[in-house]
């Protein structure tokens, strides 16, 4: 008797752990869509600066033609390419505000100042998505879940790859 | 800040009555979010409810338990839990921001308890302990459902990137800064002083340190003075003073926002001798947004508040010595030790509660994009539904 009572037990508390441990990771994967749309949110909006930029009176028409090259590809690039296009973004924007450009019109200061603030938001964006995407990783990895395949379908999240090159 | 109202909950882990780095800064924050316009509560242990303000909810009678080297206030247990999860299912909040969820008090419970936007923030900075092995395997679930961590300094980053293997965005703790910008100089505590704040009988605050080194700055510098304030018994301290040098110290005992305004504007040097267990140091950042020029022990904390000595001279901790001669290169020094000085109070301003909160806020909003609020996590749900208390 003690022993089905014991068995009974292990079986109950096995799934109760196998539940527990499938929510665990269906909020991790939450967490990784969701830091995702606030950094695509952010980069999307520093494209549509950088393309003001393009078109204000900060840019030559060069940089003005790179950058706007620039804008167009990260807003169409799929997820794979896009950290490399948005990468190509900061660079272009970079090349231009090195260059030491003197700001004078209140619009080219404004847009300036939007981008420097979206620069620290989406600095700290990208290390709360890696981090996600890290953590959700490591625990895709842990045996439990691999062998009752407690991730269901859902991708693998990618890594992005550009905290260190950002402006 | 135009953005749209939230409801913010705050979870202060410490008994709200004793002071504390930790408790001041939830203080700070909520009435901050409040003058702007937020509705904010705090979730707290308490032991006088009469006393808290009104924005703060009690979470029952902190225990009293020895915890990381120091006795500490917690709260935890059934009943605790119980209150944590109707301060959330009550609150209909939109983001929490739980303080130290690391250690066993209400913050943990809360971010067991809750599911949607939380933000979870790291004060405390310590060795690698063997007990968190133990207990690594039950807190990583906990910790991993917070959307955003915030560390109080690279100390605590570190701790938190060693202990629990995940990382943290850091923004500093947060001081008035106005208040101390316009202290005013007061004559009985200029000249050639050495302030020191702080539980001066706590052995990691560091005053015997400072007590050693007197002898050698006296003999350099005849007319030092040490003003020592905060709270605590000074008539056995005074008495392990040599008998030749008590003349040369004064207890203040507590001192008024005020008066530690016009203090650390007044002294020529403010001291942090501290050995350790210091995540952050809140008391330089109002050392120098009061003016004064600070000579801190380089403990990883301070060393790097200070920029590694860029705006404020460092000693090598527990070296009374080294502590002497810089002191005295200080004092000897008068241009030196003003410029050291006034780079420290510009630098100050980083650490004032409109850009530390912007910088908070701006961390909630990256938390909030895509939620629908808070609400009790669906294990805690079913628990409740099991025993009658849906929707209580």
């Amino acid at each position: 008797m003690e022993k089905y009572l014991f068995i009974a037990f292990v079986i109950i508390f096995a799934i109760w752990y196998l539940s527990y441990s499938a929510t665990r990771l269906d909020r991790l994967h939450n967490r990784v869509e969701t830091s995702w749309a606030n950094l695509d949110g952010l980069l999307q909006r520093r494209a549509a600066v950088a393309l003001e930029i393009a078109k204000s009176e900060i840019a030559d028409p060069a940089s003005s033609l790179l950058l706007t090259a620039a804008a167009h590809q990260a807003r169409d690039a799929q997820m794979r390419a896009r950290s490399q296009a948005e990468s190509g973004l900061s660079g272009a924007l970079g090349l231009l505000l090195h260059d030491g450009h003197l700001v004078s019109g209140s619009i080219e200061k404004d847009l300036l100042r939007e981008l420097s603030e979206l620069t620290d938001k989406i600095r700290v964006a990208i290390a709360l998505h890696v981090d996600a995407v890290n953590r959700t990783q490591m625990v895709r990895r842990k045996p439990v879940f691999r062998i009752f395949r407690l991730a269901g379908r859902a991708p693998l999240p990618v890594t992005y790859e550009f905290e260190a090159d950002v402006l | 800040m135009n953005q749209k109202k939230l409801r913010i909950g705050l979870v202060c882990p410490y008994g709200w009555d004793t002071p504390g780095g930790v408790q001041s800064h939830v203080r700070d924050l909520a009435e901050y979010l409040i003058a702007k316009g937020h509705y904010v509560s705090v979730l707290a242990p308490v032991v006088d409810e009469e006393k808290a303000p009104e924005y703060v909810t009690s979470a029952g009678k902190p225990i009293a338990i020895p915890y990381n080297g120091a006795v500490a206030r917690l709260l935890f247990g059934p009943i605790a839990f119980a209150r944590v999860r109707q301060w959330i299912s009550n609150g209909k909040f939109d983001l929490l921001h739980l303080h130290e969820p690391a250690i066993p008090s209400i913050s943990l419970l809360a971010c067991w308890a809750a599911e949607g936007p939380m933000v979870g923030t790291f004060h405390a900075a310590a060795k690698r302990q063997k007990a968190i092995f133990a207990i690594g395997p039950i807190l990583e679930p906990v910790i991993e459902k917070l959307t955003a961590r915030i560390a109080v300094s690279e100390a605590a980053r570190s701790t938190l990137t060693e202990h629990l293997e995940t990382d943290a965005v850091v923004i500093p703790n947060g001081i008035y800064a106005d208040r101390y910008r316009d202290g005013e100089v007061v004559e009985k505590w200029s000249g050639n002083t050495i302030g020191f704040i702080g539980r001066y009988e706590e052995p990691r605050k560091g005053l015997p340190v400072l007590l050693e080194a007197l002898p050698i700055i006296a003999r350099f510098a005849p007319d030092v003075r040490v003003l020592v304030a905060g709270p605590g018994e000074s008539k056995e301290v005074i008495e392990s003073i040599d008998p030749q040098l008590r003349s040369r110290f004064e207890f203040l005992g507590r001192i008024s926002e005020k008066e530690k305004a016009d203090f650390l504007s007044s002294v020529a040097i403010y001291v942090a001798p501290n050995t350790g267990g210091e995540s952050f140091g809140i008391i330089l950042a109002e050392a120098l947004a009061g003016g004064a020029a600070v000579l801190a022990s380089d403990i990883p904390a301070f060393d790097s508040l200070l920029g590694h000595g860029e705006f404020g001279a460092l000693f090598k901790s527990e070296d009374p010595q080294d502590l002497a001669h810089v002191a005295i290169d200080l004092l000897r020094d008068g241009d030196k030790r003003r410029a050291l000085a006034k780079r420290g109070k510009e630098y100050a301003q980083r650490f004032d509660w409109d850009v530390v909160a912007e910088d908070i806020y701006s961390i909630y909003e990256m938390a909030l994009v895509g939620s629908s609020g808070v609400t009790l996590s669906s294990e805690n749900r079913a628990w409740n539904r099991f025993l009658g208390r849906e929707g209580s």
